[in-house]
């Protein structure tokens, strides 16, 4: 059942309505002030009164703020209570373990320790975590932007770039097998296969696994500190299902193993769960983007078969 | 002069590596085949344990559980030849995946602790040894290409290097693991 169309979610959706009427009028009122400034401000320089028209762009600004300012805590509310009430009950209808909280995330430790990403984050940004137990598989995932940054000297001085080192979702699940070691399946990306070859005969490099799959040898880069055990992990089935998995994601997805967990790093570029301030909460396809992304990460443990316990891990 | 020394030195550096790579990849082979001995002893310990457990439930299946034990005594004691290990080892793995098959005629044994411990185990050394194979097909596609490819064809003519076989991986293993399939639940 739809979530608009469930009954009780009626007054759920008229309550939030109602704060997102109030607080998009109080926006309005905000942008206007400050484009009634600008304008003036325009007009200064055309009729040669450009003191007053900046006075009034002043004026203008600080309105804007102001408003701004009052509607922020309600604005804040808002968003949280569509997460928990809205968001929160979704993930309920697609498994009664699943709960949500906006103010936590994927710590930037985690996001280290995980292996996914060879470069450390210099700024790192991290909500709406999801966690919960899918039968006997243990999950979480969150929304993370991790970024390093480049520091060029010019003229003026130092000039700070910043570059992403991942945006997406982070999904993290109890993964159905024992292992010791760490097991990472990289994109392969540009010049990935030449990288590949010099790795292998040159460097002498043992730790690319090389796979049977070979979809998954054009996607992907498999390196493990065992080999064995890579293959242990990564059988000819677990292969097709990464591949299925990695269609839904903007570009190639990561994939780690490690402390007895699995990571994946799905590249997305949109800002999930956030409450839309100038379009109305009554159109169910205003959670279409969300409640897709959420059906995707459940759907990650069946596809992953990591419920699948006939293994000595239970 | 100063250039042909030069070419000299640069060609023997190649066949240096040549070299070493084939011994290096042959090597791997033989690595990846200890591996996969490895896990079959590991497999075999599995089974006294196994056959104890199952006969106080399968009185029925007495013909194949000694015959299974008979296997495991070939296995473990017996010099036998790596592709006489590996044919071994297909039979018993077929002998065990058919006495677990039958489980669900006893609902006694199905639910005893010591015998879904020993499945567990029993399925994850499968899937172990099947990794290892792989790990050995890998290693020994590596070596063939070695061997075959120019200019290290060369190389290994003169070694008397020759391809070998790779591990037929059994019908049953390329299917996928269906625990449904495996616990009849």
């Amino acid at each position: 059942m739809q979530l608009h169309s469930r009954p009780e979610m009626a007054s759920v959706f008229n309550e939030l309505e109602t704060s997102r009427l109030y607080i998009a009028k109080q926006h309005s009122r905000a942008y206007w002030s400050v484009g009634l400034g600008a304008v003036c401000l325009l007009a200064g320089f055309l009729f040669g009164l450009v003191g007053i028209g900046f006075s009034i762009l002043v004026v203008g600004l600080v309105a804007g703020f102001v408003i701004f300012a009052r509607v922020g805590k309600k604005a804040n509310a808002y968003k949280l209570d569509f997460k928990y009430k809205v968001i929160g009950t979704a993930l309920k209808e697609l498994d009664d373990s699943l709960q949500i909280n906006p103010q936590s995330g994927i710590s930037e430790q985690d996001f280290i320790d995980s292996c996914l990403f060879s470069q450390t984050p210099d700024r790192y940004k991290t909500e709406d975590l999801v966690y919960g137990k899918i039968d006997k598989t243990q999950i979480h995932f969150a929304e993370v932007h991790a970024e390093y940054k480049t520091e060029t000297q010019t003229k003026n001085g130092k000039q700070t770039q910043w570059h992403d080192i991942f945006k997406g979702i982070i999904f993290c699940a109890d993964f159905n097998k024992n292992f010791n070691g760490l097991t990472l399946v990289k994109p392969k990306g540009f010049g990935g296969a030449f990288g590949k070859w010099l790795s292998q005969n040159v460097l002498g490099n043992k730790q690319i696994v090389e796979l049977e799959n070979v979809d998954f040898e054009k996607m992907f880069i498999t390196e493990s500190g065992d080999q064995i055990e890579a293959r242990y992990i990564l059988t000819p089935s677990l292969m097709e299902k990464l591949l299925e998995l990695n269609q839904y994601a903007n570009s190639t997805i990561s994939v780690s193993f490690i402390s007895s967990s699995v990571y994946i790093a799905f590249p997305l570029n949109h800002n999930y769960f956030e409450a839309p301030i100038f379009k109305s909460l009554l159109n169910a396809d205003v959670l279409e983007k969300d409640l897709n992304m959420l059906r995707l990460m459940c759907h990650v443990v069946q596809e992953l078969d990591l419920n699948t316990r006939i293994w000595t891990k239970q | 002069m100063i250039i042909l020394g030069i070419i000299a030195i640069v060609v023997l550096l190649i066949g240096v590596g040549i070299y070493n790579s084939l011994i290096g990849k042959k090597n791997q082979v033989t690595n990846a085949f200890s591996a996969i001995d490895v896990m079959l002893k590991k497999r075999y310990d599995l089974i006294p344990n196994l056959v104890e457990t199952i006969k106080q439930y399968m009185q029925y299946e007495s013909e194949t559980l000694a015959k299974i034990t008979q296997m495991r005594t070939q296995g473990a004691n017996a010099n036998l030849s790596d592709a006489e290990k590996v044919q071994l080892d297909q039979q018993l793995g077929a002998a065990v995946k058919g006495v677990m098959l039958n489980v669900e005629n006893y609902p006694d044994l199905k639910a005893n602790t010591n015998f879904i411990n020993l499945q567990s185990t029993w399925t994850e050394s499968e899937e172990q040894i099947a990794a290892a194979r792989r790990t050995y097909n890998a290693a020994v596609t590596a070596y063939n290409n070695g061997v075959m490819m120019f200019p290290s064809s060369i190389f290994a003519g003169m070694m008397g290097y020759q391809t070998m076989p790779v591990l037929e991986t059994p019908a049953e293993e390329r299917k996928n693991i269906s625990a449904k399939e495996l616990f009849n639940n």
